[in-house]
C-alpha cells in the first residue's frame, strides 16, 4: 500500500458529503429489494461516542450482501449502504477514542469484539455479548443512523459496517487496525470472507494433518476453508459445486478431488462422499447457506468422529432438520460459527502475518477488480458465478 | 463373593432355564423356560446374577411394529453375572470370571475400536442387536421349537444369556455385583457422557434434561468435573430433592415457567444460556429444548435419549451459526473394554456415588414390578435378583 499521507483535519468533526465524480464515489444505495445500486450523495455524520469515521479505500462483494440485498422481508431494509468487506483509512474519531488514531489503517468487521465483556475475554467463544451479532439496520450503541441522503432521509446501516461508500462511520467495536504493508486489496478479503473460510478450517473445526475433508460450495469461502485445510495439513481436500469450472479453479486452491453434484446420477452426493472416503469425511463443511446441503454434508461425515461445520448463512427462519437416531448413534458433531469462529481484533493480525509471511495465500481470491461506479457489475459477476472476489475500489 | 454353580457340567448342551418373555408388544413379560444354546466361536454363555431395567427397554418393549420391533423377544441390557462357559477363540475370559455384557460393541480391532477417538465399533453390520452380531442368529428357542429374539446383544432377562466377546468386559471381583450392573448401561453413559465425552470443564454451567437415572448419572459425572451449577430440569418436582444428592443445584419444571418457554428460562436464568446441555429422554422437542438453551458461541448440547417416537429434530440454522455445537453419543462415547474399569476403581475409591441410584430390589420372578415402578417415575434402577443369588459380599 502507497505510503501517501490522507489530510484529514479538515473534515473532522463535520458532515462529510461524499462528493460523486472524478473516479472517486459518493455512496451506492440499495433503495429496492434486488434493484440495482445508485451511486448517489449522500451525507455522512461525524462520530458520536466511541466510533470512527473511516474513508473507505476498496470494499469487496460477499453473498451476504447479496442475500439481503434481494430479501423483501425484515431483516431486510431499504434503503440501507449494504456492503461489509473493506479496508480504510480513519478519517476522525470521537473525543472518547484513543485506540485509533487519524490515518491508522483499519478493516471494519461486521462481527463486534468489544474485548472487555466476559465471551470477548474467553477463549471459547468469539461472540460478544455486549453487542450481541444480528443483522442490525443502526449504529450499536444508540440505535440511529449516521447517514441521510440529499432528502434528508434516513439511511439504514448493515451489520455495523456500510462498506459501499466513500466514509462511513463504524464503532470501535467494530474497527480492527492493521498493519498497512499489507494491499488494500488483499486485506479487504480479511474482514469477512476469507477470515470466515480460513477460521473455520483452522479454528471451529482444528483440521488436523492429515485428515480428509469435504467442502460443499466453492465460493470464496468455500475455497478459503480449503486453504484453511491446506495450512493445516489436509491429505484429501474435496470439492462439491454445481458449477464445473470450480474443478480447475479448485486446483489452484488445494483441492485434490472434485464432486460435480450434477453428476452424481442417482446416488446422493453424500453417498459418492461416503463411497469415496470409505465411511465420510474427517470434516465436512457447509458453504453456501442451504439447509438440504447441511443434511448432505451431516450425512457424509464420518461416523465416530466426523464434524460437519455450518458456514453458510441461509435465509433467517431457515430450519435443519436431523434424524434422532443419527444424531444418537453416529457420534457425529454439528457445530455452526460465524467469522470463522475468530476474534477480529486478535486474531486478523495474526492472519495478516501469515499473508505477509506467504504462509497464507490471498492473491488467487481476487478474480476482478472494478471502480465504485461499476460496483452493479460486481453483483452480476457474483450471480453468474463468475467470480470469486470482486474488489472494487473508491478512487482508482 | 462366591457363585457356586456347576459350570463344567453343561459346557458344550444347552441350558434350559428361565427367561421373562415378551410376547407382545407393552404386555407384561411372562415367566417361559427357554433353551439357551452353547456358545459358538467368539461368543460366551454367561449365567446372569442381577440385571436392572432401563428406559431403552421400555422403548422397544412398547414398539409394535417397523425395523427396530421384534417379538417374543428377550429384553434386559443392563446386567452382571459370570462366565458359565466360552466359545472357540476367546481367550479374554473363561468359565467363573465376573463379567458385564455390554450392549456397546468393542471388537478392539477395527479402524473405529483403534482410534483414540469416538466409541463407534464397525467390526460388524449395524443392525438392531435382535441376534448375535456375527451371524445374526439366536441363541434362544421356546419351548415350542420357535426362535426368540435376543434385545442389543445382551438379553439379561434370562438366568443365561449368549454374547459375543466384543460385548463383555471383565470386571474386578472386588466391586459388589449390583452395583457393577448399573455400570453396564445407565450409569456410564451419564457420567461418561460428562466427563468423557463433553468434557464438562470446572466452573461449568450445565442443564439436564431428564432426572431419570441417566440424567442424575450425568448430574454426578458434572458434580465430579466440578461444575459450579447443575441444572436439573423434570416434570417430577420430587425429582429436585432427590437431584441434590446427585449435585443438581436448580431445578426448573416446566409446567411451572407460565408463559416463558423452559430453553428462556434458563437463559435467563445463565445469563445468556449453559455451556452444556443433555438430553437424557428421548424426545426431539426436548432436544431441541436443550440446543436453545446453550450458550451462543461455545454451548454444547449432548443427546443421550432414544428417541420414543422417530421424531427428527429440528434446530434453527441461525442459532447453530453462532458457535453452537451439537453432538450424540452412546454409551457415553466410552470404549467399554478400556473405560469401564476406571469407573469401578473410582467405585470402590469412594469417589463415584452408585448406591444412591438402586432405588428398589425385586426377585426375577417379580420382574414386572420393576416396569411398574419406571413407568410410574417412582424408580431410578431397580435391582433384578436371579433366583438363588443374594447381595452377599
Amino acid at each position: 500500500m502507497n505510503a501517501e499521507k490522507v489530510e484529514f483535519s479538515r473534515t473532522a468533526g463535520k458532515p462529510i458529503r461524499c462528493r460523486g465524480g472524478g473516479g472517486g464515489g459518493a455512496a451506492a444505495v440499495a433503495r429496492e429489494a434486488g434493484e440495482p445500486l445508485v451511486i448517489e450523495e449522500v451525507i455522512v455524520a461525524p462520530p458520536k461516542s466511541r466510533e470512527v469515521r473511516i474513508k473507505i479505500i476498496c470494499t469487496s462483494l460477499c453473498f451476504s450482501d447479496i442475500t439481503f440485498w434481494r430479501l423483501k422481508v425484515p431483516p431486510a431494509c431499504f434503503p440501507r449502504i449494504l456492503g461489509h468487506e473493506a479496508v480504510g483509512v480513519v478519517e476522525s474519531v470521537a473525543e472518547d477514542v484513543h485506540e485509533l488514531a487519524p490515518g491508522d489503517t483499519v478493516l471494519p468487521i461486521f462481527l463486534p469484539d468489544c474485548a472487555e465483556c466476559m465471551d470477548c475475554q474467553s477463549n471459547k467463544s468469539n461472540l460478544c455479548s455486549k453487542f450481541p451479532f444480528h443483522v442490525a439496520s443502526m449504529m450499536p450503541r444508540d440505535g440511529t443512523s449516521r447517514f441521510t441522503d440529499l432528502k434528508g432521509e434516513t439511511l439504514f446501516h448493515f451489520i455495523y459496517t456500510s462498506s459501499f461508500s466513500e466514509y462511513t462511520v463504524v464503532d470501535v467495536a467494530s474497527v480492527t487496525k492493521i498493519d498497512p504493508a499489507i494491499p488494500p486489496n488483499r486485506a479487504c478479503l480479511l474482514s469477512c470472507g476469507v477470515s470466515t473460510g480460513v477460521g473455520a478450517a483452522l479454528r471451529t473445526a482444528n483440521v488436523e494433518s492429515g485428515s480428509t475433508v469435504a467442502i460443499f460450495g466453492l465460493g470464496a469461502i468455500g475455497l478459503a476453508v480449503a486453504e484453511g485445510a491446506r495450512i493445516a495439513g489436509a491429505k484429501r481436500i474435496i470439492g462439491v459445486d454445481i458449477n464445473p469450472d470450480k474443478r480447475e479453479i479448485g486446483k489452484k486452491f488445494g483441492l485434490t478431488d472434485f464432486v460435480d453434484s450434477r453428476s452424481c446420477g442417482n446416488k446422493s452426493i453424500s453417498q459418492v462422499i461416503t463411497d469415496m472416503t470409505d465411511g465420510g469425511a474427517d470434516y465436512c463443511f457447509e458453504c453456501v447457506g442451504l439447509a438440504s446441503l447441511v443434511h448432505e454434508a451431516y450425512a457424509c461425515c464420518r461416523k465416530g468422529w466426523g464434524k460437519t461445520v455450518v458456514v453458510g448463512v441461509d435465509k433467517p427462519g431457515s430450519q435443519l432438520t436431523f434424524n434422532s437416531y443419527e444424531v444418537l448413534h453416529m457420534g457425529k458433531t454439528l457445530v455452526g460459527s460465524l467469522y470463522g469462529g475468530l476474534k477480529p481484533k486478535t486474531d486478523v493480525p495474526m492472519l495478516i502475518k501469515k499473508y505477509l509471511d506467504k504462509e497464507l495465500e490471498l492473491d488467487k481470491f481476487v478474480t476482478h477488480e472494478v471502480n465504485f461506479e461499476e460496483i452493479n457489475r460486481a453483483f452480476e459477476l457474483l450471480l453468474q458465478g463468475k467470480s470469486l472476489r470482486c474488489v472494487i475500489w473508491m478512487d482508482k | 463373593m462366591e457363585v457356586k454353580f456347576q459350570a463344567w457340567d453343561t459346557a458344550g448342551k444347552p441350558i434350559r432355564c428361565k427367561a421373562a418373555m415378551a410376547r407382545k408388544a407393552g404386555e407384561p413379560l411372562v415367566m417361559e423356560e427357554v433353551e439357551v444354546a452353547p456358545p459358538k466361536a467368539w461368543e460366551v454363555r454367561i449365567k446372569i446374577l442381577c440385571t436392572s431395567l432401563c428406559h431403552s427397554d421400555v422403548t422397544f418393549w412398547k414398539t409394535p411394529a417397523g425395523p427396530a420391533s421384534f417379538f417374543p423377544r428377550i429384553f434386559g441390557h443392563e446386567a452382571a453375572g459370570v462366565v458359565e462357559s466360552v466359545g472357540e477363540n476367546v481367550e479374554e475370559v473363561k468359565g467363573g470370571d465376573l463379567v458385564l455384557p455390554i450392549f456397546q460393541r468393542n471388537c478392539g480391532e477395527c479402524r473405529d475400536c483403534k482410534s483414540e477417538k469416538g466409541n463407534a465399533c464397525s467390526k460388524f453390520p449395524v443392525q438392531f442387536y435382535e441376534g448375535m452380531p456375527r451371524d445374526g442368529t439366536s441363541r434362544f428357542t421356546d419351548m415350542n421349537g420357535e426362535i426368540v429374539h435376543h434385545f442389543f446383544g445382551v438379553s439379561s432377562f434370562a438366568e443365561y444369556t449368549v454374547v459375543d466377546i466384543s460385548q463383555v468386559v471383565k470386571m474386578s471381583l472386588e466391586i459388589p455385583i449390583d452395583k457393577a450392573c448399573l455400570l453396564s448401561c445407565g450409569v456410564t453413559t451419564g457420567v461418561g457422557a460428562a466427563c468423557k465425552f463433553a468434557q464438562v470443564e470446572e466452573g461449568s454451567v450445565v442443564a439436564i434434561f431428564g432426572l431419570g437415572a441417566v440424567g442424575l448419572a450425568v448430574a454426578e459425572g458434572a458434580r465430579l468435573c466440578k461444575a459450579s451449577r447443575i441444572i436439573g430440569v423434570d416434570l417430577n418436582p420430587e425429582k429436585f430433592e432427590i437431584g441434590k444428592k446427585f449435585g443438581i443445584t436448580d431445578f426448573v419444571n416446566p409446567t411451572s415457567c407460565g408463559e416463558k418457554s423452559v430453553s428462556q428460562v434458563i437463559q435467563e436464568m445463565t445469563d445468556g444460556g449453559a455451556d452444556y446441555c443433555f438430553e437424557c429422554i428421548g424426545l426431539a422437542s426436548i432436544m431441541a429444548d436443550a440446543f436453545n438453551s446453550s450458550r451462543q458461541g461455545g454451548g454444547k448440547t449432548v443427546v443421550l435419549g432414544v428417541e420414543m417416537h422417530g421424531s427428527p429434530l429440528s434446530i434453527n440454522a441461525y442459532e447453530i451459526l453462532r458457535g453452537r455445537t451439537v453432538m450424540g453419543c452412546l454409551f457415553g462415547g466410552l470404549k467399554p473394554k478400556s473405560d469401564i474399569s476406571s469407573f469401578a476403581k473410582m467405585y470402590l475409591d469412594h469417589e463415584l456415588n452408585l448406591d444412591g441410584f438402586i432405588t428398589h430390589e425385586v426377585s426375577f420372578k417379580d420382574i414386572n414390578q420393576a416396569f411398574d415402578l419406571l413407568l410410574q417415575g417412582k424408580s431410578l434402577r431397580c435391582i433384578i435378583w436371579m433366583d438363588n443369588i443374594s447381595n452377599g459380599k
